[in-house]
């Protein structure tokens, strides 16, 4: 597959509205991981495999100058092989999308200004009447060089693919970053622990400077042998703690593989959140206590980052009767919502088994309470049951639960083992009615 | 360490109480002892600092459910302001059923870790946080050197440790099963210093209460019952 590249032209943006093209920039991020400033009033973007995620290149094309145009700049783009003929066609041509073999056709009748050459070029070249970039077929390669300079020769072989030009893409900064280069490579993790202690204390200083704190850190390690190592951590609350950043770091230092040696390291905040130097109370003003009150944070951040943060979670009682529903394990990280008030008087169990287990019941009358069940080769006696307590859909609930009406009982065996069991109604009922097990009582 | 005697040792004599703090002094027991919860006072009289031990390791088994909601209405006992933490490899808690136990499910972290070796360690990390009241852990089996780290993990951060598997060494050992009538059988199979028994117990009022009707206590009770009703 040959590349793809799709240059816009702002004509509104001019050199002193640089801020507004970075944040176009960072936008069209979106489109393409490979966006760059073409170095004029435009942006180029590499779109090589991306175009049909927008349902291909028209719809991207249209999709990308409505958005820009509704944020209120005038916008013309297209999109060929080469970041030359783009960057030509989004100029001067009707012809917006040019695809390889058309690509001579619909650079040749473009006035020279598309070779993205020097004003006194242009001018130099219109004077001798190269007008359009289908006169320098009439000119040999050497005198283009001797009379307009290599550049130019270099520019029109760009535009029709003879020569490669590769494009910078923009890639976002790191609010804070620390580097390190050092005069011997490393490679032992007590090393590597000893550079990473330097670089988090220059930027736990500056975020403090700064009111914020780390949420998302990363740690390159550049070896000899030119392979970059990442290793990155995550915590659940804005964090400065240089103490509590390097055990973090050290469950992961163990992984790194140095390879022949690291030679420089890069530190650099991904992501950080406002975090305001905490008043303490006249109670906590007790340097014992201290080092406590953020020992909790700690703890589970340093669970999460070894576990996972899905799981390590709080739990949350939704608004919702049914039993699958009015449980979240929500982890720790996302910001906490306000629980339910759970009625009670519905006795729930404490040990769950999911997916039900299904069990065989027999049942006096088909509509009575359970007197006996069997799983798989025990049969137990039921001397207590209580139910039904009738459990059904809720029709609001977006996601699809198919299951029917349940009735659900608290049962007790001869032997005083308690389980919640319930019955699938069927509408219409049917002869076969299914019991399950669905946890066991405390 | 904060320390809160939650309950008074009631000495019938003087003498005998100073004996029993000497000799509890030799054996490192005051420390151990000195913050404990109520049980419930048929069991409480078993145990020797009149309650349960906190900031150390007790086993308890029994059928998941039971021993879950057991170590959890206890855990909810612990006056210091702390979280929970509940460590099993699967999720299989459910926790509206601790909803009836006292629980305050706002301090629950739950902590799942699937791999043998990430469980031993959460359990451990969990019960150095001074911040943590209670470790709620379902591990399978705990050698002597693992027990005696946790055990000393949980002295020095004030954490109590339930564990619900075999632990070479714990403090207390504890069986605790379900029976007819929606009640426990409660087993005290191991305490230094204590008596070890076995209690039926249902969960009543918010507290638990004995059921056995041979204690002397229930005895009295049912007589003074009885007398009023004959009066």
């Amino acid at each position: 597959m040959s590349r793809r590249l799709l240059c816009l032209y702002l004509p509104d943006l001019s050199a002193d509205s640089a801020g507004a093209k970075q944040r176009l920039i960072e936008w069209c991020n979106r489109y393409s991981p490979l966006v760059a400033d073409d170095g004029f009033s435009g942006i180029a973007v590499d779109i090589t495999g991306c175009a049909h995620l927008f349902g291909g290149e028209e719809a991207l094309l249209s999709d990308i100058q409505t958005r820009i145009r509704h944020a209120g700049h005038r916008v013309r783009g297209a999109i060929a092989d080469t970041l030359g003929a783009a960057w030509a066609l989004a100029r001067y041509s009707k012809q917006v999308i040019v695809s390889g073999s058309e690509l001579p056709q619909a650079l040749n009748p473009l006035p020279v200004e598309g070779l993205r050459l020097p004003e006194e070029i242009t001018r130099a070249l219109r004077r001798v009447g190269l007008t359009t970039i289908a006169a320098f077929q009439k000119v040999s390669r050497q005198a283009i060089v001797t009379r307009f300079g290599q550049a130019t020769l270099l520019r029109l072989d760009q535009a029709f693919g003879q020569a490669e030009e590769t494009i910078t893409p923009y890639r976002r900064r790191a609010p804070y970053s620390a580097r390190r280069a050092l005069a011997e490579p490393i490679s032992t993790t007590t090393a590597v622990e000893y550079v990473l202690l330097d670089l988090l204390k220059e930027l736990c200083t500056r975020l403090q400077k700064d009111h914020a704190g780390a949420r998302r850190l990363n740690l390159d390690c550049y070896r000899v042998d030119g392979i970059v190592v990442p290793c990155s951590i995550s915590t659940s609350k804005p964090v400065r703690s240089v103490k509590h950043l390097i055990r973090l770091f050290s469950e992961k230092l163990e992984t790194i593989d140095s390879g022949f040696g690291i030679e420089t390291l890069i530190l650099s905040v991904l992501n950080f959140d406002r975090f305001d130097p905490a008043q303490l109370a006249f109670a906590q003003f007790n340097p014992d206590r201290l080092e406590n009150i953020e020992a909790l944070d700690e703890l589970i951040d340093r669970l999460g980052t070894r576990l996972g943060f899905q799981h390590v979670t709080r739990v949350r009682i939704r608004e919702s009767m049914l039993p699958e529903y009015s449980v979240e394990f929500r982890p720790v990280t996302e910001p906490q919502l306000p629980s339910a008030l759970w009625p009670e008087y519905r006795l729930r169990p404490v040990y769950w088994i999911d997916p039900p287990m299904h069990i065989e019941v027999a049942t006096i009358h088909p509509a009575g309470s359970p007197v006996q069940f069997r799983m798989g080769r025990d049969i137990h006696r039921i001397v207590k049951a209580e139910g039904p307590e009738r459990l059904t859909p809720e029709w609001w609930r977006a996601e699809p639960l198919r299951w029917e009406i349940r009735d659900y009982y608290r049962i007790e065996d001869d032997r005083g083992c308690r389980f919640w069991i319930y019955q699938e109604l069927r509408v219409p009922p049917s002869s076969t009615t299914r019991w399950f097990l669905q946890g066991h009582l405390p | 360490m904060l320390i809160v005697p939650t309950r008074e040792v009631h000495a019938p004599n003087v003498v005998l109480s100073d004996l029993r703090e000497k000799i509890g002094a030799l054996e490192g027991a005051p420390r151990r002892f000195a913050r404990t919860v109520p049980v419930c006072d048929a069991i409480d009289d078993a145990l020797p600092g009149r309650g349960l031990p906190l900031g150390c390791i007790h086993e308890v088994k029994g059928h998941p459910a039971s021993v879950t909601a057991f170590a959890g209405l206890l855990s909810a006992r612990i006056p210091r302001q702390g979280a929970v933490l509940y460590i099993e490899p699967a999720r299989s808690l459910y926790p509206l059923g601790l909803l009836p136990y006292a629980v305050n499910l706002q301090h629950w972290v739950h902590v799942r870790a699937r791999r043998e070796r990430d469980l031993v360690w959460t359990v451990l990390e969990a019960l150095r946080c001074p911040q943590v009241n209670a470790v709620l852990a379902a591990l399978k089996t705990a050698d002597l050197t693992f027990s005696r780290r946790l055990q000393l993990a949980a002295e020095s951060s004030g954490a109590t440790g339930f564990v619900f598997g075999n632990m070479a060494s714990a403090i207390t050992r504890w069986r605790v099963s379900s029976i007819r009538n929606f009640n426990w059988s409660v087993e005290l199979l191991y305490c230094r210093g204590g008596r070890p028994g076995s209690w039926n117990v249902a969960w009543r009022n918010g507290q638990l209460e004995s059921t056995d009707l041979s204690r002397p206590m229930q005895r009295e009770q049912i007589t003074a019952q009885a007398g009023r009703l004959a009066g």
